[in-house]
């Protein structure tokens, strides 16, 4: 595929194409695409950002990088196959192509993050979004203080990113802690919702810099242990998920308030948002 | 600016000489009411109409644009603007076309919309015949008036011309006006004045009282009791002018192998406006019939003031007559936020 834009009248609309360098299911419902662009130039962007992945004749959807930008040349995809988009990206494989708008969006502020502890709170499929972040702190290790990582599923066929989650709990550089809420036989881990993994940590103090990333349910469980900690709002990171057709802070479908997440997030200081209704 | 006078026998030469220049967009009668079409014969111009189903913003922003077209060969932007001339639009809908010409070019500038728009040439016209739910007088009757080429008020014998730019100037030459005189700039002036001050309906409260009051009644029980009869459909979105909401969709051509993405007027009073999907159902972030009546109302009253520099809404009143339940009128709904 190639691209024939018109130049006078540059459409917001206009897709790059990417090229498919590996897919694999990642769990029942997850596919997980490695991509790079076809005009060979490097995609550039923030931790945390987004982008609107399609095919033509199917649609786009919006999806949180799930790679660093750190990575070289390609990045990676997370698509959860659920409606008519995700399932015909289901049967992508290696070598197929696909669209990509973007990157759109704020990601994290990795500034604010250098040289702090920093705790990442990831549910379910929220665990995508974030990765981009916690592989940019792994690879700059050092930049950071003590890193914690909190990971919820349902159960344990949900984990995702099973080689990642393995490395992690070895790695030194990092505390990683998963729950899940219902467990198999198998699993010897802890049971239960997400904050009842704070009673097993001591690295979280009140100057933690925090990311939340999960279903809309969590954020508030979350941050109120937060609070107990003495944890400031304004060092308290959540990235929403909502419904989006442009990402480009048109369509309305976004809005929360004045903000757009496409524009305004989808990653928001949760002190600039607490009073706005609707958002958490 | 420059005022001239066009008489009531010189109007369909000058009508007529627009036409042979450009399609032509204007009011036109459909059943009981109008609405904005291209001009066949310029017999079936009505400058005297109250209103029109939907807003002129179909002229730029079509209900059904298609954005991109793709092939197994590649895709191209949809991006193709026509010259065309809009003719009739009242004064609130030129101040609805620039809060949405704002909404389009700022932050993201959106060609789609933008291209269409800076090839349109507007011409205004007063209001003749009030529409009965209109409040315009009392809704962002400050707010200047711009982005038009030419307006025409309807006055004794004829019309009081102004251009306004030079692509409205340039008009004059199509058709046979004579100077304005003092006299007549002046009667102009009076009927726009009368036009506002006429409106049937009427809003209470300053712009800066409106967005504070409607703000602060976010948790009020009023929306729970104005929301009550609504059905959820849409249709004060779908008429509204300063509306611009839309959801992107794909089609394939019968051939099966070319398509196009194209964008819908959308509605965020409709049930799945905000709803994901999500394992095992759905999550919803205004679930609630009285969450969407409210977010509209926010919008309107408060959400876009900062970008727009006052309220979203024009005062024409086309969605109070398009609710079938009879709640969707912004005046009634205001001015009781405002007694509270
Ligand atoms: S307010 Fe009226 S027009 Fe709007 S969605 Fe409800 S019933 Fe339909
Ligand atoms: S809210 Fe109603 S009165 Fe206001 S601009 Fe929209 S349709 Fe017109
Ligand atoms: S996705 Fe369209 S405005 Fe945000």
């Amino acid at each position: 595929m190639s691209c024939t834009c018109n130049d006078n009248n540059e459409s917001i609309f206009m897709p790059q194409v990417a090229e498919i360098l590996d897919a694999q299911m990642i769990t029942s419902t997850e596919k997980h695409f490695k991509l790079k662009l076809q005009n060979g130039e490097r995609f550039d962007y923030e931790p945390g950002q987004i982008v609107e992945a399609g095919i033509f004749g199917y649609g786009e959807v919006p999806l949180g990088l799930a790679s660093s930008p750190t990575n070289g040349d390609s990045f990676e995809l997370v698509v959860r196959v659920m409606g008519k988009v995700t399932k015909a990206m289901a049967s992508l494989e290696k070598g197929d192509t696909m669209t990509i708008r973007g990157p759109l969006g704020n990601g994290f502020p990795v500034d604010e993050f250098k040289g702090q502890d920093v705790l990442i709170v990831a549910g379910g499929i929220g665990l995508c979004p974030v990765r981009s972040m916690i592989e940019y702190i792994l690879h700059h290790r050092d930049d950071f203080g003590k890193f914690t990582l909190f990971f919820g599923a349902k159960t344990p066929s949900d984990l995702l990113f099973e080689e990642d989650l393995e490395a992690w709990r070895c790695d030194s550089c990092m505390q990683y802690m998963d729950t899940v809420d219902t467990p198999d036989s198998a699993w010897k881990g802890n049971v239960g919702v997400i904050t009842t993994l704070f009673e097993h940590t001591k690295e979280i103090t009140a100057e933690t810099r925090v990311i939340i990333c999960g279903p809309p349910i969590m954020y508030k469980f979350v941050i109120s242990e937060l609070d107990k900690m003495g944890v400031s709002r304004a060092n308290i990171y959540v990235d929403l998920e909502r419904r989006m057709k442009c990402g480009v802070g048109k369509c309305g479908h976004c809005q929360i308030n004045d903000k757009y997440v496409c524009m305004d997030g989808p990653v928001f200081r949760y002190s600039d948002i607490e009073t706005l209704e609707e958002a958490i | 600016m420059k005022s001239y006078f066009l008489s009531d026998q010189n109007l369909t030469a000058f009508v007529e000489g627009l036409m042979s220049k450009y399609p032509v967009i204007a009011p036109v009668a459909k059943r009981s009411r109008f609405v904005f079409d291209t001009l066949v014969d310029v017999s079936e111009l009505r400058l005297d109409y109250d209103t029109t189903i939907l807003p002129p913003k179909k002229v730029f922003f079509p209900a059904k644009q298609d954005l991109i077209h793709f092939d197994k060969d590649g895709f191209t932007s949809a991006i193709d603007p026509k010259e065309q001339v809009l003719l009739g639009a009242h004064p609130h809908d030129i101040k609805g076309i620039a809060m949405s010409d704002i909404f389009y070019s700022d932050r993201q500038y959106d060609n789609n919309y933008m291209a269409n728009r800076k090839a349109t040439i507007i011409i205004g016209c007063s209001v003749q015949n009030h529409y009965k739910h209109a409040f315009f007088g009392t809704m962002n009757a400050n707010r200047p008036l711009t982005g038009h080429d030419l307006f025409m008020t309807k006055i004794e014998g004829g019309y009081a011309v102004d251009a306004l730019s030079e692509k409205g100037e340039a008009l004059i030459a199509l058709g046979t006006f004579t100077d304005a005189g003092d006299a007549q700039v002046a009667a102009a002036t009076e009927v726009n004045k009368k036009a506002e001050e006429n409106c049937p309906e009427k809003l209470n409260g300053t712009a800066e009282e409106i967005r504070e009051k409607v703000r602060s009644s976010f948790d009020s029980p009023v929306w729970e009791e104005c929301a009550e009869k609504c059905f959820s459909c849409g249709s004060c979105n779908i008429v509204c002018c300063t509306c611009y909401c839309f959801d992107v969709q794909d089609e394939w051509n019968v051939d099966g192998a070319s398509g196009t993405r194209f964008r819908l007027w959308d509605a965020c009073l409709t049930t799945e406006f905000s709803e994901v999907t999500s394992p095992g159902g759905s999550e919803n972030f205004r679930e609630e019939r009285a969450e969407r009546y409210r977010h509209r109302f926010m919008r309107k009253a408060a959400y876009l003031n900062e970008q727009l520099g006052g309220p979203a809404c024009t005062g024409c009143g086309r969605c109070s007559g398009a609710c079938t339940a009879d709640i969707a009128n912004p005046a009634t709904v205001i001015n009781k936020i405002l007694e509270q």
